[in-house]
């Protein structure tokens, strides 16, 4: 009987957990550590954002799950890392702490056989003075409860905007090295239909500010790709939506202090500018969660562990932007060290960025970090459980499973406005992740078939389905792991 | 500045064009999703 312990219950945590219990007996004990008691679609806060979605519908308690299927659940949150146990426990084992309830505060160790950390990022909103979501007239959307307060603010400024007053948006990214670029692209270009909507778009002057050296870059090092008949770049397309709806941006931007209605940033070319705003909303950067590891003697081995985010089996061998290569990145997401320790999803430290680094010419790091999006996370996590499953059964270990971003595809179905006949959405698609410049020479190191991007109220149609399947799969309704990841 | 066409911007928003589109975006989707990954290290 095999105990194996998950760490959060984000998508890649819960896609962990559920196919886990679905695969193996109940002899099994499957138990998710996680301090928040509910699950969400991520993605759909998008449209949490604008006023479109309710939050309740993109979130549901994860208690009355996990009792009805057999998971264990706790609410808690994981403190340190202790793979060797320790002189009073033999197993290895993660000290949590309970959140909620009489237990609150009460420390436990939790025991494993096999453990996922798939904590996914800390929004490290300090990294950026200034930047708290709900003040400073700066927001954030990266989890549901920021995003009914970016709401609020956006909608203040709309009644502001209907009375008269002329109002400044900026949206974008609200640091030198934050990622997520993508989702703060959707919400630009939902906030500007809502404005729209709203007979308020004349009244508004909307902004993107980001970290990127192009538009389009995504943290992806842009993409070639097919548009219709033509090959096109992706900042082109980029361009061209902005420019039809009447963004303006300011690219290369690392924004490194927020004020009331200002952000302040530094530009590749080394210059200090600042640009005023009504409302914001900037993705602040993403880092690990400063966690601890000790041995059984109670030496710290946290480098062991962790490089920020959780180390794995990528090559973490410093080197330049030309000498990367797909087989940097991790295939199997194993610790290297501790071979029953995995992180799938964004728990995971990256080889490197995918973006080229850029410098200012203050020597300041201004390029995005790289992106795991919700359909790698998936995948991550699911290979992460299928080599758990396999070892357990065969009573050896196996790494037969393998994803490495050099070699998946993913969709992006960003949307650009909501509505069942008025919205829209940009839908990009893109194989491998990671560029495969030896493999895809003349294509930018994508596969031009695979790597596309369509516009229009398809897209829009397509982010609503996968809203209601990715919950109802989440929910483990009927036939729920027919569903890709 | 427009950039977009009114014929495209036709094309992108008519229900009856775009419900192929959904279709065909689906398919293609699926098959890049569905289509597989793996390592990049084994050298073959
Ligand atoms: C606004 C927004 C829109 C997005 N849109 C898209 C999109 O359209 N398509 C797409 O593919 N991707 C999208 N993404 C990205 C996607 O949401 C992420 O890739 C995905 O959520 C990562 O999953 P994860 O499980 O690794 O991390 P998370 O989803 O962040 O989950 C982490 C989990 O760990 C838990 N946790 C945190 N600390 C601890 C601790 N100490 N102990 C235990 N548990 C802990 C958290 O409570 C949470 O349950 C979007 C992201 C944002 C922010």
């Amino acid at each position: 009987m095999a105990k194996i312990v998950i760490l959060g219950a984000g998508i890649s945590g819960h896609v962990a957990a559920t196919h886990l219990r679905r695969k193996l007996s109940k002899k099994h004990e499957v138990v998710v550590v996680s301090p928040n008691s509910n699950y969400q679609w991520v993605p759909s806060n998008i449209w949490v954002g604008i006023g479109r979605m309710k939050s309740e519908k993109i979130y549901f308690p994860l208690a009355p799950l996990y009792k009805k299927k057999g998971i264990g659940y706790k609410q808690a949150k994981a403190i340190s890392f202790h793979p060797e146990g320790d002189s009073t426990e033999a197993k290895p084992y993660v000290l949590s702490e309970y959140v909620v309830g009489d237990e609150k505060g009460k420390q436990e160790k939790i025991t494993y056989d096999y453990l996922i950390n798939s904590t996914g990022p800390k929004l490290n909103f300090e990294a950026t003075e200034g930047l708290i979501p709900g003040k400073n007239k700066a927001y954030s959307v990266c989890t549901y409860t920021h995003a009914d307060h970016a709401w609020e603010g956006l909608k203040a400024v709309i009644e502001q905007m209907k009375a008269g007053k002329k109002a400044k948006i900026l949206i974008g990214t609200g640091h030198a090295k934050s990622t997520c670029q993508g989702a703060a692209f959707e919400y630009i270009l939902n906030v500007e239909q809502e404005l729209r909507k709203h007979n308020v778009r004349d009244m508004a002057e909307v902004t993107w500010i980001s970290n990127e050296y192009q538009l389009g870059d995504f943290g992806m090092d842009g993409m070639l790709m097919s548009y219709g008949s033509l090959t096109m770049k992706s900042h082109e397309m980029i361009e061209m939506i902005f420019e039809d709806r009447d963004i303006k941006w300011i690219l290369g931007a690392g924004v490194n202090k927020i004020e009331d209605g200002v952000a302040h940033y530094e530009n590749l070319e080394g210059e200090h500018k600042s640009e005023s705003y009504d409302f914001a909303m900037l993705i602040p950067s993403f880092s690990g969660h400063g966690f601890k590891a000790y041995d059984k003697n109670d030496n710290d081995i946290t480098e062991k562990l962790f490089k920020g985010f959780m180390l794995v089996d990528a090559d973490y061998t410093s080197k330049p932007y030309e000498e990367w290569s797909v087989r940097d990145w991790p295939e199997t997401y194993q610790n290297p060290s501790y071979k029953n320790i995995f992180a799938p999803g964004i728990a995971f430290a990256p080889p490197h960025a995918i973006s080229k680094p850029r410098k200012s010419k203050n020597g300041t790091d201004i390029s995005p970090a790289p992106p795991r999006t919700g359909m790698p996370s998936g995948i991550t996590a699911k290979l992460v459980a299928d080599n758990i499953i396999d070892t357990i059964k065969n009573g050896k270990e196996s790494s037969h499973h393998k994803g490495s971003l050099g070699n998946m595809g993913a969709a992006c179905i960003a949307s650009a406005g909501f509505g069942f006949w008025k919205g829209s959405g940009v839908s990009i698609t893109t194989f491998p992740i990671v560029p495969d410049f030896k493999k895809y020479p003349d294509s930018h190191g994508r596969h031009l078939g695979k790597t596309f991007g369509a516009i229009g109220l398809a897209g829009h149609w397509l982010k609503l389905m996968l809203h209601y399947a990715f919950i109802y799969k989440a929910k483990m309704r009927p036939f729920w792991w027919l569903i890709p990841e | 500045m427009k950039r977009i066409s009114p014929r495209m911007r036709f094309r992108m928003m008519n229900p009856v064009l775009q419900f192929f589109k959904f279709i065909i975006l689906s398919i293609k989707i699926m098959v890049i999703v569905a289509g597989g990954h793996g390592g990049t290290r084994k050298v073959n």
